[in-house]
């Protein structure tokens, strides 16, 4: 451009880039004194959930201990840890704790990406096809209204108390979920971005390529994280209706020898794996959403 | 210059009528019988009143939308669909937010299977020609609004486009900002000379750019008047050319025709307004 609007952009930028100079040190300790402030109730927080930890693990260990609750029924925190050890050392009656474990990791993450493709597929082709959108519309409400889990009783009926009929179970429920929101997010496409696109010679796969499939990704993503607890209830709920291994068959089998100690250690056990893929999700989501504006880093150039 | 609007970049509009169907089922025509031509490099400027059917002459130009009756050529051919070398400037940006700056401007070479090492290139040459080397792997939203709007020019630009298409392109920008726009898109036509098609509801922005203000009555739209601005090229700062005398003469000349327009489409929209507060 010319050397004359450069110019302007400059001059018009200078007194901003001077006045920070003159507030620096100000700046310096109220940025310090908020940062100091924010890491002290960081720490108060912190406290407060280690102390609530405390309260209900003692309370529940002292109350199974004067017997106000039978640790028969409800167990107690010891006989839950002393539960998993023995697991992890001597394996369950089906082969070893790890193998239940990896057993039902393997049917979710299958279950997960089964759903997930499939729902994203199939929601951005009907989101992209109104007169499929129409025709579809019925029967998926139809299939949508039916309680899913009984679903599994057929799955285990069709496929065996095996692996597949688990891995059918989680990718139908996260299924769902995945493409009312792949749907939604087609649907929702800025329309002067997709004329845009097509003015400057998309094609109509490149439109979907580069401007629908982005634009309902942040739909998806949010999809994702209930997608994600979806693929875990479908793995334990198909283990639970017929199984040979698995975590769900684990708490199957110890709730039938009311074994209350064996039924908690095998929920924390799936509450800890449910938690770290959480975890793995949100640093996904992090770096697949990195265009996004960051809402407490505002690094906006001022000026033209 | 080839003066016939059949030439590469020409634009006609023969009794173009278009009518649209709202969502409650009633027909409703947003232009009626507009003739209107734009010769090959020249720079039209639409003026009218809010709603009267201005961006969907662009539309149609563009080939994003076909009149319900009467003809619509760019460069001699009937429009068909996408129009081929037209490009489109938006009133809010079209950028995508998830492409950096750079990939955001090489779209257009891209989409037409330039291989991305040469699209990215050109696009860093347009970055530069718009001023904004160093940007280039900014997201938008990191960029002001008229950063953005330059990104926006840019990316039209790449394409090396016969006609330029343009909605209102700078309004969403404060007054300076846009002053400053205003000469850029000057200077960068006058490097590649597409014939322009450029939708305003400002005057002053009207004339300090145009070769021709075309004046639109209130909806349905129509061409009410044409005038031709002799204001000599290159113009300079369009800050300045404001108080040159020629351009306060065309001003009250266009203005008479203009002002009976936008006081007709207001007298009917207070009137809707009070009849929806008659009915509340």
């Amino acid at each position: 451009m010319s050397a004359d609007a450069i110019d302007h952009g400059a001059s018009a930028r200078k007194p901003d880039a001077q006045v920070p100079v003159q507030l620096a040190s100000d700046e310096k300790t109220l940025a310090a004194a908020a940062q100091a402030r924010a890491e002290k109730r960081r720490q108060l927080v912190l406290a407060g959930q280690v102390g609530v930890f405390i309260f209900i693990v003692a309370g529940w260990q002292a109350a199974a201990m004067t017997g106000v609750l039978d640790p028969f029924f409800f167990g107690s925190p010891l006989g839950i840890v002393i539960r998993l050890w023995d697991w992890m050392l001597n394996g369950t009656a089906y082969g070893s704790f790890w193998t239940q474990i990896g057993i039902t990791l393997e049917e979710s993450i299958l279950g997960f990406v089964a759903g997930v493709l499939s729902g994203v597929v199939v929601g951005v082709l009907l989101g992209e096809i109104s007169y499929l959108a129409e025709v579809m519309g019925p029967y998926i409400k139809i299939i949508n209204a039916l309680p899913r889990i009984v679903l599994g009783s057929i799955f285990v009926m069709w496929l065996g108390l095996g692996l597949p009929s688990k891995v059918l179970l989680a990718a139908v429920l996260v299924f769902f979920v995945v493409f009312f929101n792949a749907f939604q997010g087609v649907r929702s496409v800025d329309r002067n971005l997709i004329s845009n696109a097509r003015i400057l010679g998309a094609s109509r796969l490149q439109v979907v390529e580069h401007v629908v499939l982005p634009s309902a990704l942040s739909w998806i993503i949010a999809s994702l994280h209930v997608a994600l607890g979806f693929s875990i209830i479908g793995a334990i709920v198909g283990e639970f209706l017929g199984a040979e291994q698995g975590l769900g068959l684990v708490i199957a089998t110890a709730q039938n020898t009311f074994d209350a100690n064996g039924v908690f250690g095998a929920m924390l056990v799936i509450g800890l794996i449910a938690l770290s893929a959480e975890w793995v999700m949100a640093m996904f989501e992090k770096r697949l959403l990195a265009w996004q504006p960051d809402q407490s880093r505002e690094n906006t150039v001022q000026g033209l | 210059m080839n003066a016939s609007p059949d030439g590469l970049g020409g634009i006609a509009f023969s009794n173009v009528t278009k009518r649209f169907v709202t969502p409650t089922g009633a027909a409703m025509t947003a232009v009626r019988d507009i003739n209107l031509v734009v010769e090959p490099g020249q720079f039209c400027a639409v003026v009218g009143p809010t709603g009267c059917g201005k961006s969907t002459t662009l539309t149609m130009a563009a080939g994003l939308d076909s009149p319900s009756a009467g003809t619509v050529r760019v460069s001699g051919k009937q429009v068909d669909g996408i129009t081929k070398g037209a490009s489109f400037v938006f009133q809010a940006d079209a950028l995508l937010p998830w492409k950096p700056v750079i990939d955001n401007v090489a779209l257009g070479p891209s989409f037409r299977g330039v291989p991305k090492k040469k699209a990215r290139a050109k696009a860093r040459d347009w970055l530069q020609t718009v001023g904004l080397t160093g940007f280039e792997d900014h997201y938008p939203h990191q960029l002001s609004g008229g950063m953005r709007k330059r990104v926006s020019l840019a990316a039209a630009l790449i394409n090396e486009p016969t006609i330029l298409l343009m909605d209102e392109p700078f309004s969403a920008l404060d007054v300076q900002t846009r002053a400053i726009m205003s000469n850029e898109l000057l200077q960068l036509w006058e490097k590649t000379r597409p014939s322009v098609l450029f939708v305003t509801h400002d005057l002053e922005e009207a004339i300090a750019l145009a070769d021709k203000v075309v004046v639109i009555t209130a909806g349905p739209g129509t061409v009410k008047a044409e005038f031709d601005i002799d204001l000599p090229r290159p113009r300079g700062a369009v800050q300045d050319i404001r108080f040159n005398t020629r351009f306060l003469e065309l001003y009250q000349q266009i203005w008479q025709a203009l002002r009976e327009e936008v006081e007709q489409a207001y007298a009917r929209s207070a009137r809707i307004e009070t009849r929806k507060e008659g009915a509340a």
